[in-house]
């Protein structure tokens, strides 16, 4: 399996920077734990015969779908870094041109 | 005997028959954790006041729960309303929990008291404790070496006798490994039997929280309390929670047990190979059939498990972006540059890698080749387990393949990876496993073995982990560090 791991696009994807000397020590061992994680490519699988992912062993019940009560607008806030209640506080999303 | 050396159900009983105060039995916990802390550094956090509070009140209460009185260590990735919970990151450095997660109001219907938040490897990613923002936790047996991870202070903290039991969450092995280096007992439940509300999420179809003891009984007793239904997690199994203390001293019979092929073990630390070859003669000693079975897709779980994993967290962490709760980066011009600082400066190095390789699995024109394909092997994985539990009622495993390691004496990831060759499996497959102490390396170092039973048999984990408790006689050491003092 080639990895094609492109450093620089996957921390843009993740919303991370990395300083070149972060990456100089990063870059190399991301590149050798994907070729591990590769290893995966020696095995040979059977033919699907259920969707990928995770099977519980057991049948997920259905909750009733009713309106219940949130956490309380003064603890959600309490823990904001930046408010002017009742909002949270961000930058502008929408940048003048 | 001090009360710092006992278990919860010693605990309990004492509290319950009114022959000690639960003011008494938290003042003597609080006491060792003002000896030990200097040296072990298990807790982020510790809630003596609010205690010895809970202490108070409790002495005062006429109808006492199952667990009055007994000190409880939580992992500090599991809410308490109104403590912090950092999950050993700079991220979450001042975040206060809102609400507590579903296995700590449990145990509070129960009046155990929460003595404080113990220390962890940054959102649980790690197998020593090295990796948390704030300092290392050491191993009470040896002060130079690690307890292991991610849930090492909660193992360390319950080793030398600065809690009852502990909380701790198994997402590859969390649990399992450091109740083995640290010489206690851990249980990772079957996925679903222990909700994971008030968890914080790392990878949620791995995720478990689960209870670290001195004892094979105390196990059994928190698992019983933490266990069950609660309607805010929508992968809780919707089925009752059997009598575990009971069903672990009903009579065994005779078992089938399966044990690894020498191949995937050969390379292990030798030591920890002869006290599994020495404890799998313990078991046939039971009343056990050792079967040598071969799971071909065994040496294939943990590069599955560090596709998967990673997989999740990137999606999970991608919350913590400085906008509704944690840290925010002070300076920025716009959204996009907040998020970055913030997630830059807020994780630690192994976090960091860990969204990135997740991100790159799940990315454009690689998912197939990786996440997709870890995802059948997980299923290969699972369905050799099936196979494996419709002939054997056990398989057992070394928990880890050596002892407790130095301080910084990992640096390679990879290497620090391995430590979890022998725990990710019951992860990926949902089963329960248990590590219970069975041997000590000739250095006076705790060796673990692991025990993986079908969902749902805790019940059955409990009765073989209780024998074989008693048959090496490990928990007469409960108290380590005392125990070393008065040797």
């Amino acid at each position: 399996m080639k990895s094609g791991l492109d450093i620089d696009h996957v921390c843009a994807l993740a919303h991370l920077h990395l300083t070149e000397q972060e990456k100089k020590v990063l870059a190399p061992q991301m590149a050798k734990i994907v070729e591990w994680v590769g290893r995966l490519d020696e095995i040979e699988l059977p033919v699907p015969s259920e969707a990928p992912g995770f099977h519980l062993p057991f049948s997920l019940p259905f909750r009733a779908d009713e309106v219940r009560q949130s956490q309380p607008l003064e603890s959600v806030l309490a823990n904001a870094p930046e408010k002017n209640a009742p909002f949270i506080k961000v930058p502008k999303v929408i940048e003048e041109k | 005997m001090s009360l710092t050396s006992l278990g919860a159900s010693e605990i309990r009983s004492l509290v319950a028959a009114k022959e000690v105060k639960a003011e008494e039995v938290v003042r003597a916990f609080l006491e060792q954790i003002e000896r030990r802390e200097l040296e072990v550094a298990a807790f982020l956090s510790v809630e003596g006041e609010k205690a010895l509070e809970q202490a108070k009140a409790l002495d005062r209460k006429k109808d006492k729960g199952c667990l009055a009185g007994v000190p409880i260590a939580v992992k500090d990735n599991i809410l308490i309303k109104g403590m912090r919970a950092t999950c050993g990151s700079r991220i979450l450095e001042n975040y206060v929990a809102p609400y507590s997660a579903s296995a700590v109001e449990k145990l509070a219907a129960e009046d155990a008291i929460f003595i404080g938040k113990t220390n962890l490897d940054e959102f649980a990613m790690g197998s020593s404790t090295e990796n948390s923002a704030f300092f290392v936790t050491r191993n009470p047996w040896d002060l130079s070496r690690v307890p292991g991870g991610s849930s090492g202070g909660s193992a360390a903290a319950v080793a030398a006798g600065e809690a009852a039991a502990a909380l701790g969450s198994d997402t590859g092995g969390s649990v399992r490994q450091p109740a083995a280096f640290c010489g206690v007992v851990g249980l990772k439940p079957t996925y679903g039997r222990v909700s994971r509300y008030g968890l914080v999420a790392y990878a949620s179809s791995l995720d478990q929280i689960g209870p670290l003891t001195k004892t094979v009984e105390d196990c059994a007793l928190l698992t019983q309390v933490i266990s069950g239904p609660d309607g805010r997690d929508s992968t809780l199994a919707d089925r009752p929670v059997p009598d575990f203390s009971k069903e672990m001293k009903e009579k065994l019979g005779p078992f089938k047990a399966a044990h690894l092929k020498e191949k995937l073990i050969e390379k292990i630390d030798p030591e920890v190979k002869n006290i599994y070859w020495k404890t799998l003669n313990s078991l046939q000693d039971l009343g056990g059939e050792l079967i040598e079975m071969d799971f071909p897709s065994w040496e294939y779980a943990l590069p599955c498990y560090y596709i998967i994993a990673p997989s999740e967290a990137s999606s999970n962490l991608a919350r913590y972006d400085g906008v509704r709760y944690g840290y925010r980066h002070p300076e920025y011009s716009n959204l996009r540059e907040m998020y970055l600082k913030t997630r830059t400066s807020g994780f630690g190095e192994e976090v960091k890698r860990r969204i990135l390789l997740g991100t790159f699995a799940l990315s454009s024109g690689y998912y197939d080749a990786y996440y997709l394909k870890a995802g059948r092997t997980r299923q290969l994985v699972s369905r050799e387990f099936d196979r494996a539990f419709a002939e054997v009622d056990y398989i057992v495993t070394p928990t880890a393949p050596e002892p407790a390691f130095p301080v910084g004496a990992k640096k390679d990831p990879i290497a620090m990876y391995l430590s979890d060759m022998f725990t990710v499996s019951a992860n990926l497959a949902g089963c329960p496993a248990i590590s219970v102490p069975c041997g000590w390396s000739r250095e006076g170092l705790p060796v673990g073995l692991q025990v993986i039973g079908n969902h749902f048999q805790e019940g059955r984990l409990f009765q073989l982990a209780f024998l074989l408790e008693k048959k090496v006689k490990f928990g007469n050491n409960r108290n380590i560090i005392n125990w070393k003092e008065e040797r």
